[in-house]
């Protein structure tokens, strides 16, 4: 496969381009296309395409220009405000995940007591009636092994908390 | 809750008329409604031309040519001419037309233009289609671009590249290849030879 251009087809393009192939091409030129293999295929391609070009731009269903300035807008514009929007939804989820660390503080540092006063309530019924404990795996019924089950529920609700509330922000978007 | 209800001095006052133009596009840069009327009338029907063409597909070609001229119009770019302006917004067409195809989809039937089942025989205008449309076809996406841009809008193998973002140097072997594709399946379909424009 050889690249090299014919000489003529700069020629042949632009009469193509313009509209004027073949009709004001001089009559060698007309007859070097038809031998020349790089510049039929010009002729034949350059006029397809110009052919096709012409009758699809005719046929061309176009829309108010108002309506796509006003929807670039509307966008420009919405843009514009999830730029602004983006820090306070930043300072929101950090205040979110402060709250959630104090509340895990909080009740790991009550656990203790609230074990004592589930054992205290237990005891103002029959026993075995209202004990919590025993509903818990025996593993984790030891002192201070209650942790073990309040800090991975508080987890799960701090998870849930964060994915409710990146739901509702994109909502809001 | 409207933002507007929660910030109402931020979205009242001159800090949001600034923030409702990107930061990074200076006012200058942005065109008036008037003149991209007369942009559009302009360019407009070349635009979908390509895309209708290229994608085979003219309600495709529709949201497509909205979505360039929405994203034109957004864009930050540099005001050099409506030369370079055009080049810019075949340039995002021919992104967002490439992004659409390589997008997974599932084709129903009823998704299909109801044109492809027509009798296009019986359409004069739609000569040019029936002839040019099946050889395009058999050409894959990136060689119709660059067939179409360099002979249906008379782009140079330079301004092929910006558009495409392909090398500039290999736009000329890619083209060449490709145009002696479609002249062998041109001929083939039509051995009479094509009408002149």
């Amino acid at each position: 496969m050889t690249l090299s251009p014919c000489p003529h087809e700069k020629e042949i393009a632009a009469l193509l381009t313009r509209g004027q192939w073949p009709h004001a091409a001089p009559a060698e030129l007309r007859a070097h296309v038809g031998v020349c293999r790089p510049c039929t295929e010009l002729a034949l391609v350059t006029s397809a395409f110009q052919v096709s070009r012409t009758t699809a731009a005719a046929a061309a269903p176009l829309v108010s220009p108002g309506v796509l300035w006003g929807r670039a807008q509307l966008r420009r514009r919405n843009a514009a405000i999830e730029r602004v929007t983006r820090p306070i939804l930043g300072a929101q989820i950090f205040a979110f995940s402060v709250c959630i660390a104090v509340a895990i503080g909080f009740a790991g540092s009550h656990a203790g007591q609230g074990l004592d006063w589930i054992t205290s309530l237990s005891q103002l019924f029959p026993p075995h009636s209202l004990d919590v404990t025993r509903l818990w795996p025996t593993s984790l019924t030891g002192s201070g092994s209650v942790l073990w089950v309040l800090v991975p529920l508080l987890g799960t609700l701090a998870l849930l908390g964060g994915a409710a509330v990146y739901i509702g922000s994109s909502e809001e978007r | 809750m409207p933002l507007e209800s929660i910030l109402p001095s931020l979205f009242a006052g001159e800090a949001f008329r600034a923030a409702a133009l990107p930061a990074e596009l200076p006012p200058e840069a942005l065109m008036g409604n008037d003149a991209f009327a007369g942009f559009y009338s302009r360019s407009a029907r070349p635009l979908w031309a390509y895309l209708a063409r290229v994608s085979a597909d003219p309600a495709l070609a529709d949201d497509l040519m909205q979505e360039s001229f929405v994203r034109f119009l957004c864009a930050a770019r540099p005001d050099d001419g409506e030369v370079a302006a055009r080049r810019y917004l075949f340039r995002i067409a021919t992104n967002l037309l490439r992004d659409y195809w390589r997008r997974p989809r599932h084709a129903s039937i009823e998704e299909i233009p109801e044109e492809f089942f027509a009798d296009v025989s019986s359409s004069a205008q739609s000569d040019s289609r029936v002839l040019l449309g099946p050889a395009l076809a058999q050409l894959i996406l990136r060689d119709r671009q660059l067939l179409w841009l360099a002979y249906a809008e008379g782009y140079s193998h330079h301004e092929i590249a910006e558009v495409t973002g392909l090398a500039s140097a290999s736009i000329r072997l890619l083209l060449f290849r490709a145009r002696r594709r479609i002249a062998a399946l041109l001929r083939d379909q039509n051995p009479q030879g094509w009408p002149s424009s």
